[in-house]
């Protein structure tokens, strides 16, 4: 019974199936089970065994009055269960952090319906101004979710930094979304004639070419709740990309955090193992050269020669005098 | 499957009642009555303990008081008459959320907020459940935020006004805080350091092992502590270092996008072939090295002497013998 989740889980995920039954008094399993986000088969299951609960001496009378049959759950639970539990820490913490971010977009209305809940939510549970979300707003942003928003196809000015190129860019828009602080433009690109992922802050123009943004919905374009296909500019998952691996010690591990798709494990020696996919040797001598002397490669060799030569590119440059 | 009304759960003590169905009990009997019981008491009322007194049925009771809170729901002992002297109560306080009173514009505005934010775990969406909200499958993400398990305690904490003590850069640290933010990627903390008398600002995500709150209330800010202007807004002034003006060559390819980022005020002069010189004002030298090695050849420091010397020193040390 108890191998699907723990019952410390199931508890939870039971109380507040009952709080909101309690105040519904009926309910379809379907409506229920999209509600939580449970199977069908798990909501039964769980609500047949509160109906065995309740208080003593567990006559009928002193049970929960729950009848469930495979289209319909009715329930009778009585005021104590109606009202809500407190939140924990972790819920806490996520509402008000989900809401501030939503309320920090570019365009968000501080006095809508969002910034009345937030104002309620910190009256009853403590919080005003201690939890503050600042996203960056780069120059092109509300052209660009705008065409993202209504369909429209967009013509970019775009310096990659994975290529070190600026090139124009005909890009029908999928999602534009905040990842890690930055934000991106996911999009077919016709240039390529596949799924791109472009950071908005290298973006130097943005023009509506006229036209509506074709579906490429072939399988590349991320689905609800799926990690994009192009997880980052630098990392396009394909037979191009290399897996590295890093050796960092204290003073790199920020990497661990900061990029996405990577993987660390403690090594022998006390410094951390950063395994990461690069799809670009002009990014990754980059991020060498962040790293500096608190990162080794340790394979493929040739990788570990392109932090090298990143360094002595710039070196050069930098032995040719200052510039004024 | 027909309907299956309630059924009556065995008069006896079954050692197979489900886990589940113990802790449901337990929390509707602590709850129900709203006085303390003694673990007697309980054992005799909530089907599943251990017939016999003793240390099996102290130790069971004691795991479900654990499962209990680790999922918030506190159980307290207090003080009672009768051989066992102590008794276990679920305060309805300690349980219930206060009414929000919210409308259901106001509902749907909280619900698609959570599921636009991935915050790396479900808690947003187990706070919707907590609420009785619906939880929309299926929207879009806007934003992916880090989570990080600090997170949670130090928002507690600033609700408690609670100082908080954490180990960074090999230093245990005492604040009492006053701001959780996230800014240009990361989460800080902001906040009065004790031990420095001083403002400081703290990378969440550099914290080692766990942060811990005191005493709610142990908290008290200076007069006038501003957090909103205790962090700047680029990373080469979030430091404890010596104030000093870097100038910084960008050339023409980039000049346009790292204006956009660093602003026009940073602009000290503009060449004939679009490339620019910026001033910058730098207290975290490690925090600007970084920003201008993302630009790879596209940017060198001009001066001061020392700051370009220690950049070349850097990339020698990256470049290896010649």
């Amino acid at each position: 019974m108890t191998t699907r989740a723990d019952a410390g889980a199931r508890l939870l995920r039971l109380l507040a199936v009952l709080t909101w039954l309690a105040r519904q008094g009926r309910a379809t399993v379907s409506e229920l089970s999209e509600r939580f986000g449970l199977d069908a088969d798990e909501l039964i299951a769980d609500l047949e065994l509160a109906a065995c609960c309740g208080l003593p001496p567990y006559s009928p009378d002193q049970l929960m009055e729950i009848i469930v049959d495979d289209q319909e759950v009715i329930a009778d639970l009585g005021t104590e269960l109606a009202r809500p539990r407190r939140l924990t820490a972790a819920e806490g913490f996520a509402l008000a952090a989900s809401a501030r971010a939503i309320l920090a977009v570019p365009g968000a209305d501080p006095d809508g319906a969002l910034g009345r809940a937030v104002a309620k939510l910190e009256a009853v549970l403590g919080g005003r101004g201690l939890l503050r979300v600042d996203l960056r707003e780069p120059a092109h942003l509300a052209v660009i979710r705008e065409a993202s928003d209504a369909g429209r196809q967009l013509e970019l000015h775009y310096y990659s930094a994975s290529s070190d190129r600026e090139s124009t860019r005909i890009v029908d828009p999928v999602s534009v979304r905040l990842i890690e602080g930055h934000w991106y433009l996911d999009g077919y690109c016709h240039n390529v004639a596949g799924m791109r992922r472009f950071r908005v802050d290298r973006v130097s123009e943005a023009a509506l070419t006229g036209e509506p943004a074709a579906h490429h919905g072939n399988g590349d374009a991320p689905g609800p709740g799926e990690e994009a296909a192009p997880s980052s500019e630098a990392f396009v998952p394909g037979p191009e990309a290399t897996v590295a691996h890093l050796a960092v010690d204290g003073d790199a591990v920020w990497i661990t955090e900061a990029l996405l798709n990577s993987s660390s494990e403690p090594l022998a020696d006390g410094r951390t193992g950063v395994t990461l996919a690069v799809a670009s040797t002009v990014w990754f001598g980059r991020l060498l050269l962040r790293l500096g002397p608190h990162a080794e490669v340790l394979d493929p060799p040739e990788l570990a020669e392109t932090g090298r030569q990143a360094a002595r590119q710039l070196l050069a440059r930098y032995r040719g005098g200052a510039p004024n | 499957m027909g309907p299956s009304g309630p059924r009556v759960a065995p008069p006896t003590l079954s050692p197979m009642v489900d886990r589940l169905e113990r802790l449901t009990d337990l929390v509707l009997v602590l709850l129900r009555d709203n006085r303390p019981k003694s673990l007697r008491e309980i054992a005799s009322e909530v089907p599943g303990y251990p017939a016999q007194e003793g240390e099996a049925r102290r130790q069971a009771f004691e795991r479900d008081k654990r499962t209990l809170r680790d999922g918030g729901i506190e159980v307290t002992a207090v003080p009672i008459d009768g051989p066992e002297q102590v008794g276990y109560v679920i305060r309805p306080e300690d349980y219930y959320l206060p009414d929000l009173d919210l409308a259901a514009d106001e509902q749907a505005a909280l619900n698609l907020a959570v599921a636009g934010v991935h915050l790396g775990d479900p808690s947003g969406r187990d706070a919707l459940w907590r609420l009785g909200l619906p939880a929309s499958a299926g929207a879009r993400p806007v934003a992916e935020l880090p989570a990080l398990p600090a997170l949670p305690v130090l928002h507690g904490a600033l609700r408690a006004r609670a100082t908080v003590s954490f180990d960074y850069r090999g230093e245990r640290r005492r604040v009492d805080p006053a701001q959780l933010r996230f800014h240009g990627g990361w989460w800080y903390l902001v906040g009065h350091d004790l031990d420095r008398a001083a403002p400081r600002t703290f990378r969440v995500d550099r914290m080692d092992g766990d942060a811990s709150a005191g005493a709610p209330g142990s908290a008290v800010l200076p007069d006038g502590f501003d957090p909103d202007a205790a962090l700047p807004d680029v990373p080469w002034r979030i430091g404890e270092g010596a104030l000093v003006t870097v100038a910084v060559h960008v050339d023409a390819a980039l000049a346009g996008l790292v204006l956009d980022e660093v602003g026009e005020s940073a602009l000290e002069r503009r060449h004939d072939d679009g490339s620019v010189v910026l001033h910058l004002e730098v207290t975290n030298i490690a925090a600007l090295r970084s920003w201008l090695f993302e630009l790879g050849d596209h940017a060198e420091v001009i001066g001061p002497d020392e700051v370009r010397a220690g950049v070349v020193s850097w990339l020698e040390a990256v470049a290896g013998p010649a």
